[in-house]
């Protein structure tokens, strides 16, 4: 597949605005204000652009969803503070193209009739976003943003925000209350954002993927854009691969294409005479799949079908060096570290899970532990307040299951059955 | 609106209620932390769990929070069902990781929401192997206590400190299991409601420091239902006392009043029952001697100069006291009264007439319903759960307009603020009415400085578009003509407007009802005249009046006799040839009158190891000794007001029935005879901590603020006055050196000065005054 969202991108140089016009850029304007907003909703939806956010949520309808006569002023914000671990997609983006980044702003703001639109980057970005900002700075300039827009009638003002830097800022209603200069707790989902969001009004929340697919759907047709995937999947995907391989990175390639093809021929497999224990698809938040699950094509609904999620399409590879305990007491203690501290079982369950796990992972586990981790497990996913508890369950759970034995073998020996082999072949 | 099923109960809810609301409105348990009837729902520390029956029969049962999730009708619900107590008890078990376990030695057993809760709903062993996580205190000063590692992270405290009450130095810092709860810095909490926390934290984070330098057992507290005896509001309260000495107080529920809380003076006022200096014997001249002694030489006096005895009634003193000295008085053909300040009694007496012809004053509970207010004086000061009050309506939108001369810690939350001296208060309250009216009579009134033209347009449109327009003044601060000004204000603004006054003591209104005409004036007179040689004197303090000190103080030896009955050391308990300690509010019953008229008994809570009598009693006991048939105080009371009862402590009180007084005229805040020249109108700068009782307490006395002279920045740019340089001041009573202090919420032309300041200097709000620089 030619390369479509990356097709354009520098790391290191991006291009400015005349560089990125010339390549094209910018087009997909004339394309939308063609259009009533409520076409392009239609061809977005008729795509089948789902959400890179991690969800997976079908694009087109969330902004169906949002009431077409809700009250102004109304905000579209731009979801970069992609904090997942493993995932740096948005990065790429980020850095390597923020104007294609705010063409996608324009066009999916003005199919939203939005007249705010709030980029959020996360505080490691802090560099990227302060391009970004440029950027928007000379798209100003060019009457690209602000009021009426090429003349279209339609106005916008865009701004960038730079998140204080924590995980749990990405989630969408914890985002909004950092725009606003509170502390970023997640807040009630009712009523919901697209009716009260941001100071209380309207806003659609999207992951920066999903919007720069929005500009390409536009000008090449939603027919184009379903048929750039394979096994069901549609439209181009940014896969990120990282772990055991010998060659992590990021990949542009057809929604849908199978987790062995991207681990061992894009990523270039695994060290010599090592053998996959299994892997991670879509995140630190999604259940850990096994190699009988290699032929799966990254999808959405293939992912889930096997027992796991899509996630953000980043792929952590374990062999048969790395310690299953040790990953998951890796994740829990992130997970434990990126709480906001609002909700009891996440706060506080979340370390006490990391500090059973820290006992078994050393070797001084009891049978018992692994039964209160499964019920305590359950408790949190099931009973906290927002959607990162459960997410931060999703890899225990699984590791539980997928990993077992090698749980079992940490409490009968005693010890880290992996430290006496890798200390044996060092 | 409905009715739901809990474990079988058919229960009635509210619409919009949530189920947790609508199940402790019919007693039924659910455990909660973070939910909190004033505060909301929040939905973090999801202890509420509770098990929802699914509408399909054939999908499993729901686990919620109670909190968050409405009731509805047909709902079936169990709070019992083994998924939810499941839910519970882990909870439990998370927040009790690093709780410490030293419930034991804890000031908060006993009363730990936390401790009860783990007890009904916890887990009984702990499973948690690890270490535990710790935090540093912080020192908030000297009202409460922090201790942060018995924190659950319920989020109350900051959600009533600063969402409710509107602070903005406290709250919650940090992340995952490290929220912290405190300041930035170490020091004292500036909200005049920071001990609400004590109450408001289900555990022990936030204590009461008072309590807890001479603590007891909650357990061990002895403890009846009582009323506030530091302003005209009269917030319910619970005091608690163990080993014949008073220790803390605590709010108790009032649905039209207080509610949940009580400001911090109310809080930690008490401690002036506890000073050191407080009188406990009685004393003849320099002897100390026994009651009787103290009682026969009382008598003694009285008898020798039997029809020319007067006495002096207090509006802090309850209503019984009052009545009483006032019938003891009727019965030796003397003189009553029952303020020391003629000028403040003329002013409470024209409140109260108002009041009473307004068609009563709001509740705190109708206070928090207003669109719009205006507020003339600092509320904070006088009456501070007034001002909290209004705060709940500032949240909700309403608009407050604030007039003022000196600091007022409203003013932040204004939508207008006007900064007037106190002579000026008067013409902007009638141009204001002008302006709402929008028919000017002619001529228009004296005209206030053009500048604020703009100001009292804006405030006329909001208080006549509001539909429940609320106007509070402070009639310790303001004259007859202010008080009328906004008696005419109310009246312009038809009956949905609601008019109150802050007065000047718990049981102003009551001692109004009971001399309804002026008459400190006459008595003060006759004392200069030597028509009076004995004076008996309860619960007041003439000697140490601001304004009118010094000429009581020269009126004092022209009487023979001086007996005064209090429970404070007061410059004229101290003058006093005879002094009879009595009894503080704690350790007898009465009755108190709130500025909205409201009668409320406060019941006895405990006995003093030495028990004192208390002024009824004293009174009684000196009738029996001068052979005079002295009624008791109900008697004397249901003959004053038809058809009274003594109202019960504990209930929510009753209006008394008492023919309506006449508003009489007077002359606006101003210099009075005593005027004493000079070019600087004077406004009282008062603050929460302060009123002649609360300021015994040495606890809260520590945030009072330090002496200084307050003028606004231009205008001492004008004096070539610089902040922090010492200034003379003279007033009729002495001399007195302060620094002065630039203050942007001090009207032009104007210094705020403390209470004391004012009494040393001899002057009131509204007095002239010079001001010498010293180089
Ligand atoms: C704990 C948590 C963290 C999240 N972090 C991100 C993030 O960093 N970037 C992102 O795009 N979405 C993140 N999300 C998902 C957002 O809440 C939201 O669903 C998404 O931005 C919607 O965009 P989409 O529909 O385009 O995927 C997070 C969700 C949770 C629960
Ligand atoms: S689940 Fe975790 S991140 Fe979400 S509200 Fe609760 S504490 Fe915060
Ligand atoms: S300090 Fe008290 S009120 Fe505040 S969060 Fe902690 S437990 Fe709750
Ligand atoms: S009371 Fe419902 S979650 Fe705390």
């Amino acid at each position: 597949m030619e390369a479509v969202l990356t097709r354009h991108i520098e790391a290191n140089a991006p291009l400015d605005l005349e560089a990125y016009r010339s390549v094209g850029g910018y087009r997909s304007l004339d394309a939308a204000f063609a259009r009533k907003p409520e076409e392009i909703i239609e061809i977005v939806e008729a795509a089948n652009l789902r959400g890179r956010g991690g969800a997976g949520f079908s694009c087109g309808l969330k902004w169906r969803l949002r009431d077409a006569d809700a009250p102004r002023p109304r905000y579209l914000v731009c979801n970069i503070d992609e904090s997942e671990p493993g995932t740096f997609k948005d990065r790429y983006l980020l850095y390597g193209g923020p104007h294609q980044i705010i063409e996608a702003v324009i066009v999916s703001a003005y199919a939203l009739q939005a007249e705010k639109a709030v980029i959020f980057v996360r505080g490691e970005y802090g560099k990227g976003g302060h391009g970004l900002h440029r950027a928007i700075k000379e798209a100003e300039m060019a009457g690209l943003v602000g009021s009426n827009i090429c003349g279209s009638g339609f106005d916008l003002q865009m701004e960038v925000h730079i998140s204080g830097g924590r995980y749990i800022c990405g989630e969408e209603t914890a985002m909004l209350n950092a725009i606003e200069g509170l502390r970023p707790n997640p807040r009630h989902k009712m009523p919901r954002p697209s009716v009260k969001g941001l100071w209380q009004h309207p806003t659609t929340t999207n992951n920066v993927e999903t919007l720069v697919n929005v500009p390409h759907i536009l000008l090449n047709g939603a027919d184009w854009f379903r048929a750039l995937g394979i096994n069901s999947g549609c439209g181009p995907k940014l896969f990120c691969v990282s772990g055991m391989v010998h060659q992590p990175g990021l990949f542009e390639l057809p929604c849908g294409t199978p987790a062995r093809e991207l681990i061992f021929e894009h990523a270039g497999g695994l060290a010599e005479g090592r053998t996959l224990l299994g892997f991670i698809p879509g995140g630190a938040s999604t259940a850990f799949l096994l190699p009988e699950h290699l032929d799966v094509p990254m999808d959405f609904d293939p992912v889930a079908k096997a027992g796991s999620r899509l996630g953000t399409a980043s792929i952590i590879v374990l062999d048969d060096t790395t310690c299953p305990v040790q990953v998951t007491l890796n994740l829990m203690r992130f997970f434990a570290r990126e709480s906001c501290g609002f909700c009891t079982p996440c706060r506080d369950g979340i370390p006490y899970l990391a500090q059973i796990l820290a006992t078994i992972a050393s070797g001084e586990g009891r049978a018992e532990d692994l039964v209160l981790l499964e019920e305590l497990s359950g408790i949190i996913a099931l009973q906290s307040f927002c959607a990162f508890a459960p997410g931060a369950m999703i890899p225990l759970i699984s590791s539980l299951q997928c990993f077992h034995d090698h749980y079992e073998s940490h409490i009968d020996t005693g010890c880290c059955p992996f430290d006496a082999v890798n200390k044996s072949g060092a | 609106m409905g009715t739901m099923r809990i474990d079988g109960h058919d229960i009635p809810f509210q619409e919009n209620d949530n189920i947790l609301k609508a199940a402790l409105a019919a007693n039924i348990e659910i455990p909660y932390f973070c939910y909190h009837a004033a505060l909301g729902s929040l939905g973090a520390c999801r202890l509420c769990a509770v098990e929802v029956a699914s509408v399909d029969p054939t999908q499993s049962p729901r686990v919620v929070m109670s909190c968050l999730e409405f009731a509805r009708d047909g709902l079936n619900v169990s709070v019992s069902a083994a998924a939810a107590r499941q839910v519970r008890q882990r909870v439990i078990e998370f927040l009790m990781i690093n709780h410490p376990h030293d419930c034991p030695v804890c000031d908060e057993g006993g009363e730990c929401h936390l401790q009860e809760m783990t007890v009904a709903c916890g887990p009984p062993y702990r499973r948690y192997r690890g270490r535990k996580r710790t935090f540093t205190n912080q020192y908030l000063g000297p009202l409460v206590h922090h201790e942060m590692n018995r924190c659950i992270t319920c989020y109350r405290c900051t959600r009533f400190y600063q969402d409710y009450a509107l602070g903005d130095d406290l709250g919650s810092m940090r992340l995952r299991n490290e929220v912290y709860f405190g300041r930035f810095q170490d020091g004292p909490l500036t909200s005049p409601f920071a001990g609400n926390l004590v109450e408001i934290c289900p555990t022990g984070v936030f204590t009461d420091a008072v309590f807890r330098q001479h603590f007891a057992r909650v357990w061990d507290l002895e403890t009846a239902p009582s009323i506030c005896p530091h302003c005209s509001v009269g917030c319910n309260t619970l005091p608690g006392a163990r080993d014949g000495t008073l220790r803390r107080m605590r709010n108790r529920f009032h649905p039209e009043l207080n509610r949940w809380f009580i400001c911090d003076r109310g809080r930690y006022g008490h401690q002036y029952s506890e000073h050191i200096d407080r009188p406990l014997t009685p004393r003849v001249r320099d002897e100390k001697v026994s009651y009787r002694e103290a009682l026969a030489a009382a008598a003694e006096q009285i008898k020798a100069a039997r029809d020319k005895t007067s006495g002096l009634g207090s509006t802090r003193e309850d209503l019984e006291s009052n009545a009483m000295l006032q019938t003891l008085l009727n019965k030796l053909s003397g003189r009553f009264a029952t303020f020391s300040d003629p000028q403040i009694e003329t002013a409470t007496v024209a409140a109260v007439a108002a009041l009473q012809s307004s068609g009563g004053a709001p509740s705190l509970a109708e206070i928090e319903q207003a669109d719009a207010a205006l507020v003339v004086g600092d509320l904070t000061a006088h009456a501070p759960m007034m001002d909290l009050a209004l705060r709940q309506a500032y949240r909700a939108g309403a608009k407050l307009a604030i007039l003022h001369s000196g600091p007022s810690l409203l003013a932040r939350f204004a939508a207008t603020t006007l900064t007037v001296p106190p002579q000026e208060i008067s013409a902007h309250l009638l141009r204001l009415h002008e302006q709402a009216t929008a028919a000017p009579t002619a001529p228009t009134a004296p005209a206030p400085s053009n500048k604020h033209e703009k100001e009292l347009a804006d405030i006329a449109v909001y208080l006549t578009a509001a539909q429940r327009p609320v106007l509070i003044g402070v009639s310790e601060t303001m004259a007859v003509p202010e008080i009328a000004a906004m008696v005419q204000l109310a009246t312009a603004l038809g009956s949905r407007a609601k008019l109150a006054y802050a007065l000047p003591g718990a049981n102003t209104y009551g001692t109004i009802l009971l001399t309804p005409t002026t008459s400190t004036t006459a008595m003060l007179e006759a004392i200069e005249s030597g028509q009076i040689q004995t004076l008996i004197v309860i619960g007041n303090d003439p000697l140490g009046d601001a304004r009118l000190g010094t000429r009581w103080r020269a009126a004092r030896r022209h009487l023979s006799t001086l007996i005064v009955l209090d429970c404070v050391a007061t410059a004229t308990a101290e003058a006093a040839d005879i002094l009879l300690p009595v009894a503080a509010w704690a350790e007898r019953g009465g009755t108190f009158v709130n500025y909205e008229g409201r009668a409320q008994g406060f019941a006895p809570v405990f006995q003093r190891t030495e028990p004192l009598p208390n002024t009824v009693e004293v009174l009684a006991d000196l009738a029996h000794c001068l052979e005079l048939a002295l009624p008791d105080a109900a008697a004397v009371l249901s003959n004053l007001f038809p058809g009274y009862q003594a109202p019960l402590p504990g209930t929510l009180g009753s209006a008394l029935s008492a023919p309506p007084l006449t508003m009489q005229t007077g002359t606006t805040i101003g210099p009075a005879s005593s005027a004493h020249p000079g070019h600087w109108q004077v406004a009282l700068a008062s603050w929460y901590g302060d009123d002649p009782l609360a300021s015994y307490a040495p606890a809260l006395m520590e945030l009072a603020p330090a002496a200084a002279a307050l003028i606004h920045p231009t205008a001492a740019f004008k004096e070539g006055i610089e902040d922090k340089k010492q200034v003379r001041l003279r007033g009729p009573a002495g001399t007195v050196v302060l620094p002065v202090q630039l203050n942007n919420d001090v009207a032009a032309g104007t210094i705020a000065l403390s209470r004391v300041t004012l009494t040393q200097l001899g002057v009131g709000h509204g007095d002239l005054l010079e001001l010498e620089h010293i180089s």
